[in-house]
């Protein structure tokens, strides 16, 4: 979601969901919340106090957009109750929202407390939890174009739709200049993600052009090395990253508690819970979600049918526009106050961390579960990536923005979903039956 | 055709200055003269006065500027010929051959007197009629096309047109500025260089999906599908153009000049150059060279498939590398001009301006008539097509990144121009529909 070094601000922007509650504890700091633990100096872990009833009310009640948290349970009841599946998958949909939401925030908490090193890995492992996690469930089903549709339709949404919105609403504010950006780290990313385009293009054409030495055996060994390869080149880009952003990340530790002072990081911003409440929230939130997914995953083909919608149009489009949500709001919210690096980060960024890690990691899942989960998208979506990787690319090198190109990439993902409205796969073999 | 969409008015003028040389006018001492024939002649017969001499001096005078001073009218007689020859012979290469140096002439008069009726018009209107006539020509042969039912034609003359735009055209002025100006790179504005290439990428991406969606078998309706998609896909991409000129006229007024600033003084004292034409002229001109071109374009659209059998050319080559060097002469050579004087900015507007004009406007727009009209007009332009478009367009925006020229990339342009033009010439339709 947000890169390493680009976490520190996400807090401020949380402010306009999160609820009113969150200005005033940030500006009293961690003093007046010492106040209420009166232990806390004779701890070591004098943090602060693990309160389970403040962190609840901090994670959930503080947040506007957790008034789509019920969706969630109601999904499960009327999966039981109706045999409508259109509105156990919108709903599962809508209770998915804010729950990805929090989990991003919890892992920004949690990232105050780890080393630049750990914390760079957790905001890169658990960035697209949320789409990893139904992309598992996807897998366990056996469906797996499933898979492949909605992690393509998560970079093509996070390239397309929410790059150009933030450089849209960006310059708009800004009508009078052109936003600049680091050129050299967008470069770095179109690299990669032309990397990963390399990665999934040369299975689509071994299996179309019928020229594999095993038909049907070598495309899956082919997929399978390279995603390991792939998996390689995301380990050293993470690498290359904290290497070189190593000063700006100073963790929060014991030196900060003993004197006495506030306990901020070097930009003055305070964590909001401890560490272990951080921890357990994000183990809490993944399991929620892994259960709503359960459900979701569950509900996909019969609410293509309810709809008369192509599946590939609800795995491509409605899927990732849902789950990207919270990122598509910070991105376009830093657009406008100028940080376009930051914006930049969560889109780019998200498109890369699916790229080079979240489907060559389906994969290698897949590989254990036995699944033939394979990289090859077929013509249609990997000719798509393509393109559109391309078109991005070209429009990210030159290290400036202005309305016109957030509007040519907008409309750009306006010509990708109406493809994908008309779009059906020639196979529909592939689809895999649900595993009792 | 001539159409540099967004100059700035000074560009313009230098344009209409540049106009001369091919139109050799003699203006000043024809306004001279015939002011004062008017003045004496009303004197002498004030009865003769009250038929309108006056405005068929005025005619005649115009007559004169936009036919008898321009050299490249002497391929006038070429159109009526044609039609002639169409009645009395059934040579349809004879025919196609002539109707096509008929034109010739037409679409750049059609250009100068857009031009003209420019410098009436404000500076917005002035580039949204640039931006609509630029390539009149074009249009007008493709709907005529669209009639016949000739969907094909229609989509390989449009592709030939930006191809030919992108390399033969950009390529050649690229060439002549380098070997005019050998010792040193020239320059140009790369950030609209830059939002040209982002246009016309988007215009691949608008052409590649019904391709691929037809091409891989997996539409949800079968034929139908795809028509819808290039429906919709069209409508957007003519929102992005309009955006695209909404964008160029209102926000960045300053930032598209030319590096040269030194040519200043010439463009001022084009501005106080008079207008060849009244406003009121220039109109009907515009009228009559549009229905001059129109009758013309019918006659080619008839020929063109006996015309192929005649001088056993493919369909294909014709449609796509002979009628857009044709149509795109005028343009071709006021490209290479300005590329000489060093002005190549105005090169680039005129080469790849066109070609985007005509990807983001003229192709979505005859999509739009084909739907208003039954047609089944679409943006699958079969995955030949397609290709060769796609890695044109990568091969250009790679060129132009860099905002320099010089003679070999020039070749390279022109050079890659041949190979596509190889590659036409021995490609046949799969499905040759008509």
């Amino acid at each position: 979601m947000v890169p390493p070094d680009g976490k520190l601000e996400h807090d401020f922007e949380d402010e306009s969901l999160a609820g009113p509650m969150d200005v005033p504890i940030k500006s009293i700091g961690l003093n007046g919340i010492q106040h209420d633990s009166i232990s806390a100096i004779e701890r070591t872990d004098c943090i602060m106090k693990t309160n389970f009833w403040r962190s609840l009310k901090i994670i959930l009640f503080t947040a506007k957009i957790n008034i789509l948290v019920p969706f969630g349970p109601l999904a499960v009841l009327i999966s039981y109750t109706t045999h409508d599946k259109g509105l156990v998958f919108l709903f599962s949909l809508l209770g998915i929202i804010p729950l990805a939401e929090r989990l991003g925030f919890t892992t920004e908490q949690l990232v105050f407390f780890t080393g630049a090193t750990a914390g760079g890995l957790l905001n890169a492992t658990f960035g697209n939890a949320t789409e990893l996690i139904i992309s598992v469930h996807a897998l366990q089903s056996g469906m797996i174009r499933v898979v492949q549709q909605s992690l393509l339709g998560s970079i093509l949404s996070n390239m397309l739709l929410v790059l150009g919105c933030a450089f849209f609403c960006g310059g708009i504010v800004f009508m009078n200049k052109d936003q600049v950006f680091d050129k050299a780290n967008a470069i770095v990313n179109s690299g990669l993600l032309l990397m990963a385009v390399m990665g999934l293009l040369f299975p689509a054409v071994l299996h179309y052009t019928h020229t594999e030495v095993h038909y049907g055996k070598s495309e899956i060994a082919l997929s399978r090395f390279s995603s390991c390869i792939m998996l390689v080149a995301y380990a050293c880009y993470i690498a290359f990253q904290l290497k070189s952003s190593n000063d700006s990340y100073d963790p929060i530790n014991e030196e900060g508690c003993e004197n006495g002072g506030i306990l901020e990081d070097e930009e003055g911003e305070a964590p909001e819970i401890s560490k272990w409440e951080a921890i357990i929230w994000l183990a809490i939130l993944t399991i929620w979600i892994s259960v709503l997914s359960d459900y979701l995953v569950d509900a996909i083909e019969g609410a293509s049918i309810a709809w008369n919608i192509p599946i590939s149009f609800i795995s491509v489009i409605l899927l990732p526009i849902v789950g990207n949500a919270a990122e598509h709001a910070s991105a376009i919210m830093f657009a406008m106050k100028d940080k376009l690096d930051i914006s930049l980060g969560v889109a780019i960024g998200s498109s890369t961390q699916i790229s080079m890690f979240g489907i060559p990691f389906c994969v290698v899942v897949g590989w254990i579960m036995g699944q033939p989960m394979d990289l090859n998208f077929q013509l249609f979506e990997t000719a798509t990536l393509f393109i559109t990787v391309l078109v991005v690319a070209f429009m990210l090198q030159e290290g400036t923005s202005n309305y016109f190109k957030g509007l040519m990439l907008i409309l750009c993902y306006l010509i990708v979903s109406a493809s994908f409205f008309v779009h059906v796969d020639p196979s529909p073999a592939n689809e895999g039956k649900k595993e009792p | 055709m001539i159409i540099i969409q967004m100059r700035p008015a000074d560009e313009r003028e230098g344009f209409a200055m540049e106009m001369e040389t091919i139109a050799s006018s003699s203006s000043p001492s024809t306004k001279i003269v015939s002011s004062e024939l008017l003045h004496s002649r009303s004197l002498l017969n004030v009865a003769y006065s009250r038929i309108p001499w006056g405005i068929l001096k005025g005619i005649s005078k115009s007559i004169k500027v936009v036919i008898f001073s321009a050299k490249i009218n002497i391929l006038l007689p070429f159109g009526p010929l044609s039609i002639i020859l169409h009645f009395l012979t059934k040579n349809h290469g004879l025919v196609f051959f002539f109707n096509l140096v008929g034109i010739i002439p037409l679409a750049e008069r059609l250009g100068y007197a857009t031009e003209q009726l420019a410098t009436y018009t404000g500076h917005t209107v002035g580039g949204l009629l640039n931006a609509t006539f630029g390539n009149a020509t074009e249009m007008i042969i493709a709907i005529y096309a669209l009639k016949s039912g000739m969907i094909r034609v229609v989509q390989q003359s449009l592709l030939g047109s930006i191809l030919s735009n992108m390399l033969l055209v950009l390529g050649c002025a690229f060439f002549a500025g380098g070997v005019v100006h050998n010792k040193k790179d020239q320059f140009f504005n790369k950030a609209a260089a830059v939002v040209n290439s982002g246009l016309l990428l988007m215009a691949v991406m608008g052409l590649t999906f019904p391709a691929v969606l037809h091409f891989t078998r997996s539409e949800v309706h079968y034929g139908k599908s795809e028509v819808a998609l290039s429906r919709f896909s069209s409508g957007v991409m003519l929102v992005a153009y309009a955006s695209y000129l909404f964008f160029q006229l209102r926000s960045h007024q300053n930032s598209y000049h030319p590096i040269s600033d030194e040519e200043g003084h010439i463009e001022d004292s084009d501005e106080d150059e008079p207008p060849e034409l009244s406003q009121w002229e220039s109109i009907s001109w515009l009228a009559v060279l549009t229905l001059w071109i129109s009758i013309l374009s019918e006659y080619l659209v008839d020929v063109i498939e006996g015309a192929s059998d005649a001088l056993n050319l493919p369909l294909a080559f014709i449609s796509v590398i002979l009628l857009p060097i044709v149509g795109n002469a005028a343009e071709h050579a006021s490209a290479i001009m300005f590329a000489m004087k060093d002005k190549l900015d105005i090169s680039l507007g005129v080469a790849i301006g066109s070609s985007t004009q005509i990807s983001m406007f003229v192709i979505p727009f005859t999509v739009v008539v084909g739907w208003v009209m039954g047609t089944q007009m679409d943006l699958n332009f079969q995955l030949f097509e397609t290709a060769t478009l796609f890695i044109t367009v990568l091969v250009v925006a790679f060129m132009l990144q860099e905002g320099t020229a010089n003679y070999f990339k020039g070749l390279m342009l022109i050079l890659c121009y041949f190979i596509v033009a190889a590659s036409f010439y021995f490609h046949t339709d799969p499905t040759e529909s008509k």
